[in-house]
């Protein structure tokens, strides 16, 4: 039984106390976990989905503003810019590298790695453009950074994105990506069930490598310069170098993030990528908890789904109630701006730290004192 | 709400959801508190007691407001899940994602009006060959993954064999996806990159695309205007090239759409192009554009974005004296842009799709009537020829519906094959120019009606048939661009 609760467990070794899952009960969860999303939600129909592809969109679009905002304390706007870069280095290598007839060209398009590949380069893509967007940090913080952030988003998007990435090929603004593009090794990616896998893949690994960063020395180094960046430099930490790892590794998850985007919808136009998409993943944060990778999936969850759940209800009750859909709009809108001041007000720890809680309560009852 | 379902249903989750969140707050108070209360007096305190000795009313409140949260969002589950979509044998769901909220809701908002109450006029007099259509009709506030999200929700749970749609961005993203799952997307986009049934073979739309209304204003422009008016007969004469600038906003597709084939045009015409100028969509100042304008003395200024937009450019360009003629897309021409742009709209050129709001055309009748019987509450002189818009669409979508209905069971590929692309010469009425569709070439007309503003009311400058015209161009070299 001592395997199981954690009341009793008593660690000999250092990486048995740095372990993630250290009782056989959490292992157990895990595997539970694990069963819900690899056996039971993929039989859910194309809807459900659907809208578990956009959250686990969202989840890989705020993973990298928790890593800058929440857990390193570089507050960015402009997060929606990196990720459009990952999905425009994606599309234009899925839409080119196809024509050329070099060895590695063709090697890479037979082979069905050119997707895999092209998610990567996405991802070095998007990070070093972040460190760009992220160099001003190294004199500016705040809301000075929210400005240069900002300045990222119009820049990238609506100057060198939209008049000179998206004119190349002379395809028009929104990239269309034939069938049979996006594939991995044999496997096409061309139903919600296998854009689904892809997403669970993407999400548990980068979800797996921001926890380990940040029982890392880097991860150590961002939590101290967010705390305190000044007592963070007189302890010896290179405060320029591990905000642009930061910046890095949080453009990283957005280009990758960027990618994946592409193959839910097989197309790609500067307008998925909006100064509010920006905003919105702030929100998501806010929502879930800053400083919590937990926080990051709630926030997402709770985003999505409650959006989701609005425009069913309505949905529902527009037979009976035929002005609902025309004349409630503002309800859908209100409720972003409406929860973030909710939760500023009642929860200002969001919703991981209620999760917390009811997480010790259940681990401690009957006797949670 | 009745007793039963208050008592019955909602009253149990109430008591668990008050029990827990007791529970979790007693245990959150003592671990915060201990010091100043030990065990023993917990144990005399019930949950409730206990919050309001500690924090007075605070905790209560927060507690009342997470399980009213709670139970506000499993209730309107319950309903949710309880009231599946199971459409009738002999209805017919049809999807629409359109825009209320966002970026083009000023023109989007009176589209879905006109939609919902073209549709409720189709079931009202008949239905698809006695078919009644049921319409999903959503918002997603022109933001693009709600749009994938919606459609999806549209195919997959409402079942729906064909959706109204909205934008350029949504369209075009969403057209690998309308073709690989055929379903026929009636767009408010009429982007030319539409057009092409080798590209986009499920992607339709009932009026002049883009790019051609684009080329019927430039040569209005130039026919009726640059032609005739007596203040340009002596640069006439001297052979000088009108001037020509485009304001527009670069990142959105809807307003880049055509610029390729406006630039074109005024090539073919002989215009001297000047520099393109920014503009966003949302844009209420547009002040250092028209002044990066004004260097380049433009005869001419093509609007690219919706109402708002374009009424603000063009109440900037009056102000600072740009002296420049206005050609407006179909987006940015309507009732409201002499509203909002007051004397800056006087004489101003623009493409219409179809008549405006309440002119007396064929079917008008139809539309004024249904305006007041499913909207009553939004007065008359308010709508606009967007209403008309939604209208069309619907109208053109119905035809096809018939056709198909008529030929066997309705699937996305029998409504394209058998209904659109069957469509030759037909005359939707509400004065749009009649409409065919081949399996070729989903161009809708080639014929324009350019309407300019002037003393007060809207009236025809020119028709422009771009087909008689140019019939080498329009057949071999303007598809799809």
């Amino acid at each position: 039984m001592q395997a199981y609760l954690p009341c009793g467990v008593y660690h000999q070794q250092y990486s048995e106390d740095h372990a993630w899952w250290q009782t056989k009960f959490v292992w157990g969860k895990m595997i539970l976990l694990g069963v819900l999303l690899f056996v039971v939600f993929p039989w859910f129909g194309g809807y459900y989905l659907g809208i578990m592809n956009s959250i686990g969109y969202t989840i890989m679009g705020a993973l990298g503003v928790q890593l800058l905002i929440g857990f390193c304390g570089q507050i960015t706007l402009g997060h929606a810019a990196f990720i459009a870069v990952g999905a425009y280095t994606s599309a234009l290598m899925l839409l080119h590298i196809p024509e050329s007839q070099a060895f590695w060209a063709v090697f890479l398009t037979k082979s069905g790695l050119l997707y895999p590949v092209s998610i990567v380069a996405a991802g070095i893509v998007g990070g070093l453009w972040s460190v760009l967007f992220g160099l001003p940090s190294a004199k500016v913080k705040g809301f000075y950074l929210i400005m240069t952030t900002m300045a990222a988003q119009f820049i990238t998007v609506d100057f060198v994105i939209t008049q000179y990435v998206a004119q190349i090929g002379g395809r028009g603004q929104a990239f269309s990506l034939p069938p049979g593009t996006i594939k991995i090794g044999p496997w096409e990616i061309d139903s919600d069930v296998k854009v689904y896998f892809l997403m669970v893949t993407l999400v548990i690994l980068m979800t797996m490598a921001v926890a380990n960063l940040m029982r890392s020395k880097t991860g150590r180094a961002w939590i101290a310069i967010r705390d305190n960046d000044i007592a963070a430099e007189a302890m010896g930490i290179n405060i320029i170098l591990y905000k642009l790892k930061a910046f890095f590794v949080a453009g990283f998850i957005a280009g990758v993030a960027g990618a994946f985007w592409i193959s839910n919808l097989s197309a790609v136009s500067p307008e998925h990528f909006t100064w509010f998409w920006s905003l919105w993943l702030v929100g998501v944060i806010l929502i879930g908890g800053f400083g919590s990778i937990h926080g990051t999936i709630f926030g997402s969850l709770f985003m999505v789904l409650v959006m989701e759940l609005l425009q069913v209800i309505v949905g529902v009750l527009t037979p009976w109630f035929p002005s609902l859909s025309m004349n409630f709009l503002f309800l859908k809108e209100s409720l972003f701006g409406l929860s973030i001041c909710v939760f500023l007000i009642f929860e200002p720890n969001g919703l991981s730290y209620r999760w917390w809680q009811i997480k010790n309560y259940f681990n401690l009852w009957p006797f949670s004192y | 709400m009745n007793y039963k379902l208050s008592h019955g249903v909602l009253k149990p989750i109430w008591t668990v959801c008050d029990q827990v969140s007791r529970s979790i707050k007693t245990q959150n108070v003592f671990a915060t508190r201990k010091g100043r209360i030990d065990a023993h007096d917990l144990c005399f305190l019930s949950g409730s007691r206990l919050t309001n000795v500690l924090k007075g009313g605070n905790i209560m409140r927060s507690r009342i407001v997470w399980s009213s949260l709670f139970v506000a969002f499993l209730t309107l589950g319950l309903i949710s899940v309880t009231g599946p979509i199971a459409a009738a044998d002999e209805e017919i769901n049809i999807g629409a994602i359109n825009d209320m909220t966002g970026a083009t809701s000023d023109v989007g908002k009176d589209y879905a009006l006109g939609v919902k109450e073209a549709i409720t006029w189709i079931n009202e007099t008949g239905g698809i060959n006695g078919k009644k259509i049921k319409l999903y009709q959503y918002d997603y506030g022109y933001r693009i993954p709600e749009a994938v999200t919606l459609y999806k929700k549209l195919k997959n749970y409402n079942k729906v064999v064909a959706i109204l749609g909205w934008g350029t961005g949504d369209t075009e993203s969403l057209s690998p996806t309308v073709t690989k799952d055929k379903i026929p997307y009636i767009s408010g986009s009429y982007s030319a990159h539409l057009a092409d049934p080798k590209k986009t073979p499920y992607n339709l739309f009932f009026a002049a695309d883009y790019s051609t209304s684009a080329r019927a204003a430039i040569t209005a422009w130039y026919d009726e205007v640059w032609m005739k008016d007596a203040k340009f007969k002596e640069r006439r004469d001297k052979k000088e090239k009108p001037r020509f600038v485009c304001f527009y906003a670069f990142p959105a597709p809807y307003a880049s759409a055509p610029i390729k084939a406006v630039k074109d045009q005024a090539a073919l015409l002989g215009f001297e192009v000047g520099p393109d100028q920014d503009i966003s969509l949302t844009a209420l100042d547009c002040k250092s554009q028209v002044l990066g304008a004004k260097s380049f003395k433009p005869d001419l200024v093509w609007h690219g974005n919706t109402t708002m937009s374009v009424a603000a450019a063009m109440r900037d360009a009056y102000a600072l004296g740009l002296g420049a003629s206005h050609i407006t897309n179909v987006w940015g021409f309507d009732e409201n842009l002499p509203r909002l742009a007051a004397e800056a709209a006087e004489g101003a050129i623009g493409v219409t799709t179809c008549a405006f709001f309440g002119q007396k055309v064929d079917g008008m009748d139809n539309v004024l009537a249904y305006a007041k019987k499913v909207n009553p509450s939004i007065p008359l002189d308010k709508r606009l020829i967007r209403t008309i818009q939604g209208w069309g669409a619907v109208l053109v979508l119905k035809e096809a519906l018939m056709r198909a209905d008529k030929k066997g069971p309705l699937t996305g590929e029998s409504i394209l094959k058998q209904g659109f692309e069957t469509i030759k010469d037909f005359n939707l009425g509400l004065g749009i120019p009649p409409v065919s569709y081949s399996a070729a070439d989903h161009r809708p007309s080639p014929v324009v009606n350019i309407y300019q503003y002037k003393g007060g009311k809207f009236s025809v400058l020119e028709k422009v048939d771009l087909k008689a015209r140019w019939p080498e161009n329009w057949q071999n070299k303007w598809l799809g661009w």
